[in-house]
């Protein structure tokens, strides 16, 4: 072996020691951001979280597609969730309805899923939050009652009107439906 | 109000000798019997709240033992409710003063004529709607509300119930910054060329991580954060330190930032508008539970084209500076400087073309336009609007690129992402219906 092919040698060998060396790679931010625990370090999720503010409109729905597959990761936590949700904010579109949709239903993510519901415009979105009136009870109930009638969904009158004079609904839901009628009147006044 | 200048639940008792004062206990009648604006009625009065921001409030309000009385206390910690009410009733030397863990309860009494909203910034609007839809005249802290949505909502309900609704910035009724916006506004300075507003930095820090906690005996954690995303308890994010926490507040730029840039909006004559742009940059941390800009730095801009700056100081408390083309003027709360003598002269002198209307002291105030049912001094609509310079800058901050607003529609021109900051879904139960 020559001496350059030998030097060549030794310095591929000592790259490949030195990349082993490493602590290891840097995680993608889009995958790490939704394993971030309460408390944990979250400054993946804070790259995420500029690269979306960053994003110009022609780039939402890119940026809301990867968002979407976050999501979908089944590793996702709680606070990994919440966080996708809150960045689903910025820049959903009705692309989103179907994923958020399925998990406002469920109660384990039905907080998170309903603050990014309310903020996207349109009618799928207010289908969506509609539709999930029969899924969940409690306050969970309450909450969605209210961010249907703030986006003035007239059409749930009459399923409002039933739950707040059933007598087997939460107090806090009759509550809340009797407050969402008399906000869809004014509205609409 | 400044919290370095505030006095204790317990230091204001052994200060004022309170602690074994005992007074008969006056007549209080139901305020149906003689009518809210009877100039004899004494005005009955809750405090929602027990924290930091309350200990300003219960001094002043049991200086008026003839004409004021606190009838309720609420807070989510017993020991804050409980501490509150002890020294209320031991101040008035009776038992009348009952303590509240659930605000509702404490709105739905007959028998209180208004109600003071101490509570962290994240619940003003829910309560001080709350209160008003239950007849109540509001005092309500400042910041007014978190988000502008929640502003436009409460004022709106301010409007429908008729109620009196007090922002508490009472720099409105120091005869100081009465003055500047006056002599400002009268064209003292000549053409204004901007307005230079400083806030102090923040003032708690932690680390990049943090550990959740078990909920003290006596917290209710749920309602403490009510409308807020829920997160694990942890001590460094629940009293005072939710400031620093953008789910419950936004920092120095709503705490101080609603006092200082209020005098800037009283002087441009914006009480009833705004800005038509904003710009900034603010640095924020990247971990660690405090999410607000721990450096604040942006710039509003109204359409007859005179800049405000908000900008953090780390050598100082906040001050507000105007400069014209004749000079400047300085002012904090204990200090008032200028470019020459003349223009402090001129500015005390009388007879000036425009008078804004004058208050010294911004409870007596209040407690005035209960029993009158005129408008106060800092009525909630131009907290609204001072609120909303706040936000302005904290979503301009945050989104890192010029904004246009329209100050007439409150929207932003052409930017969905900021609009879609204007305001955020509640926790459940919580909207703002």
């Amino acid at each position: 072996m020559s001496d350059k092919a030998s030097a060549s040698a030794a310095k591929a060998t000592r790259s490949a020691v030195d990349r082993k060396s490493n602590a290891g790679t840097t995680p993608d931010p889009w995958e790490a951001c939704v394993r971030i625990e309460y408390g944990g370090d979250r400054s993946l999720a804070w790259s995420v979280r500029e690269e979306i503010i960053a994003t110009p409109p022609q780039g939402h729905a890119g940026a809301e597609a990867r968002l979407l597959k976050a999501l979908a990761r089944p590793d996702c936590t709680d606070a990994g969730r919440a966080f996708v949700c809150q960045m689903l904010v910025m820049v959903a579109g009705a692309t989103s309805v179907p994923a958020l949709a399925a998990l406002v239903r469920d109660a384990k993510s039905t907080e998170a899923a309903r603050y990014a519901l309310a903020a996207i415009p349109g009618p799928e979105a207010t289908a969506a939050l509609r539709d999930a009136l029969g899924a969940l009870s409690g306050p969970a109930k309450a909450g969605l009652i209210g961010s249907i009638a703030l986006r003035g969904d007239a059409s749930v009158r009459y399923a409002l009107a039933g739950i707040k004079d059933n007598p087997s609904e939460a107090a806090i839901v009759r509550e809340a439906a009797t407050r969402a009628l008399e906000h869809l009147a004014n509205a609409k006044a | 109000m400044n919290p370095s200048t505030l006095l204790s639940r317990r230091d204001f008792l052994q200060k004022t000798g309170l602690a074994t004062a005992v007074a008969a206990a006056p007549l209080i009648l139901p305020s149906g019997l003689r009518g809210q604006n009877a100039p004899s009625k004494k005005i009955t009065v809750g405090i929602i709240g027990c924290g930091n921001i309350s200990d300003s409030h219960f001094p002043a309000i049991l200086g008026y033992p003839e004409s004021v009385r606190i009838l309720a206390v609420c807070d989510v910690d017993k020991e804050r409710r409980d501490e509150s009410a002890a020294m209320v009733n031991k101040s008035y030397g009776s038992s009348d003063c009952k303590a509240y863990a659930d605000f509702r309860e404490l709105n739905r009494r007959s028998d209180i004529d208004a109600v003071f909203v101490c509570t962290p910034d994240h619940w003003h609007a829910l309560v001080a709607i709350d209160a008003m839809r239950n007849g109540k005249d509001v005092y309500v802290e400042k910041p007014l509300t978190l988000t502008i949505q929640e502003g436009r909502a409460l004022v709106d309900a301010a409007r429908k119930y008729n109620r009196v609704a007090q922002h508490g910035t009472q720099h409105r009724s120091m005869k100081r910054f009465h003055d500047v916006a006056e002599f400002v506004r009268n064209q003292g300075l000549g053409k204004l060329d901007r307005i230079e507003c400083y806030i102090p930095p923040n003032n708690r820090h932690c680390g990049a991580t943090w550990t959740p906690e078990p909920v003290p005996a006596g917290l209710d954690w749920d309602m403490w954060l009510g409308p807020a995303p829920w997160r694990p308890y942890t001590s460094l994010g629940c009293h005072y330190n939710f400031r620093f926490i953008s789910e419950c507040a936004y920092g120095q730029v709503t705490n101080w930032g609603a006092h200082y840039l209020d005098i800037g909006q009283w002087a441009l004559d914006m009480d009833n508008s705004g800005p038509v742009s904003v710009e900034g940059h603010g640095e924020f941390p990247s971990s660690g539970l405090f999410t607000n800009s721990t450096k604040v730095d942006f710039t509003v801009r109204y359409a007859n084209g005179v800049p405000m700056h908000c900008r953090t100081r780390h050598d100082g408390g906040g001050t507000v500076r105007f400069v014209g083309e004749r000079g400047w003027l300085d002012i904090a709360r204990n200090k008032m400087s200028a470019s020459s003598n003349d223009l402090l002269r001129e500015m005390q002198a009388s007879g000036k073309k425009i008078q804004l209307p004058l208050s010294n002291n911004h409870h007596e105030n209040f407690f005035d336009c209960v029993r009158t049912r005129k408008m106060p001094i800092a009525d909630v609509g131009i907290g609204h609007r001072t609120t909303t310079v706040c936000n302005l800058g904290q979503i301009g901050m945050v989104l890192g690129r010029k904004l246009r607003w329209d100050p007439a529609k409150e929207e932003f021109i052409g930017d969905d992402m900021a609009n879609r900051l204007r305001g955020r879904a509640m926790r459940s139960p919580w909207a703002l219906i």
